[in-house]
């Protein structure tokens, strides 16, 4: 009797912990959870800046999924659009669907060796049959507008900012 | 040596017969992911224009407008998502990545309707490892790969064999690699 009133108790015990542990795990994904901040799309790129490296919640329709590598999604809305990208393939059954997305924010840094570079690469895949004279001449005149914009503001550098994975949610 | 030769040929035969579907599928999904640039190996891609007199400017009655187009060049219960790139542009989104632009200032529009390609679809969703339990079968595939690599090298005695015919064979087929690497990389 006093073996099956003490395993009961021990029972009740780890029950009791497991609980405890459970609603202490819950309270602190809600405390995360509430702590992480919301930016619209029509005001990620303004504001990306001041939390480079932070967990942000974002929310749009995924306009496409990169049909190459499948890691890169474009989140859009009537107001701005950001892109996603993540180190597993996206479902492409996500386009056309309304998304939260959790994901950090990542500053790419676009300066004169960066073009350079660019350019170099562009030659390259060019010369190797890897991209078609249209792709060819969109990507050069992608890289024209970078050195536009810098002169235009007057700086040495361009910030892109883009979102990378975390988690997602479908908003019904 | 004459014990390892039948084994080579048993191992080769039977395996080889077991990972045929296998070996299809990477092959056929290769080819078509070899070239992504030159077409979409998943969907085949049909557009279709249109002209509509629907009004589909940005107001709060915008969304029975949409319904009431789709009913006139697809079907309202297609309906998924809808946003404008800018003030000119209304992009509707269907069910199975179909999509719809209308220019809602002249009323032209241009569907864009994409259907699975048959075998295709799936081969690739495979080669792309959607999960681990495929992940780890496609390992093992790697590894009867390299399995065959081997147990050829055993299989056939004499001049068609590895010391023969088979030997150059062999050799063409890892100096060719080896060309691209010291020109390409």
């Amino acid at each position: 009797m006093k073996k099956i009133v003490f395993v009961l108790v021990m029972a009740l015990a780890v029950i009791s912990c497991k609980t405890d542990d459970k609603k202490a795990e819950e309270a602190k994904k809600t405390v995360e959870t509430a702590e992480i901040p919301f930016l619209a799309l029509g005001e990620f790129d303004a504001k990306a800046g001041e939390f480079v490296n932070k967990e942000v919640k974002v929310q749009g329709i995924v306009d496409h999924v990169c049909k190459h590598s499948g890691k890169k999604i474009l989140l859009v809305s009537d107001e701005g659009d950001i892109h996603i990208t993540a180190e597993e393939r996206f479902d492409a059954a996500l386009t056309g669907s309304e998304i939260a997305f959790n994901g950090i924010v990542v500053e790419e840094r676009i300066d004169e060796s960066y073009c350079l570079k660019m350019e170099e690469d562009n030659i390259k895949s060019h010369s190797e049959g890897a991209s078609n004279e249209e792709q060819f001449e969109a990507k050069k005149k992608h890289i024209q507008s970078y050195r536009d914009q810098m002169i235009a503001e007057n700086t040495d550098h361009i910030s892109l900012y883009t979102l990378k994975y975390v988690s997602h949610s479908v908003v019904e | 040596m004459k014990n390892l030769r039948k084994w080579s040929r048993i191992l080769h035969r039977d395996i080889g017969f077991f990972f045929i579907g296998t070996t299809l599928i990477y092959a056929i999904s290769g080819i078509a992911l070899n070239h992504l640039s030159d077409w979409n190996p998943n969907y085949s891609v049909e557009n279709k224009n249109f002209t509509t007199e629907i009004n589909l400017e940005n107001n709060a009655s915008v969304k029975n407008n949409i319904l009431l187009l789709l009913d006139e060049v697809d079907n309202k219960e297609n309906y998924k998502q809808h946003y404008y790139p800018n003030a000119q542009n209304l992009k509707i989104f269907l069910k199975g990545g179909s999509s719809i632009m209308v220019n809602v200032k002249n009323g032209t529009g241009r569907s864009e309707y994409l259907k699975k390609r048959l075998v295709f679809y799936e081969a690739n969703y495979l080669h792309y490892n959607p999960n681990k339990i495929w992940m780890w079968f496609s390992d093992i595939f790697a590894g009867a790969l390299i399995l065959f690599s081997i147990t050829s090298l055993f299989m056939i005695k004499g001049k068609k064999g590895v010391i023969g015919r088979g030997g150059i064979y062999l050799l063409l087929g890892i100096i060719i690699p080896i060309l691209f690497l010291v020109y390409y990389l």
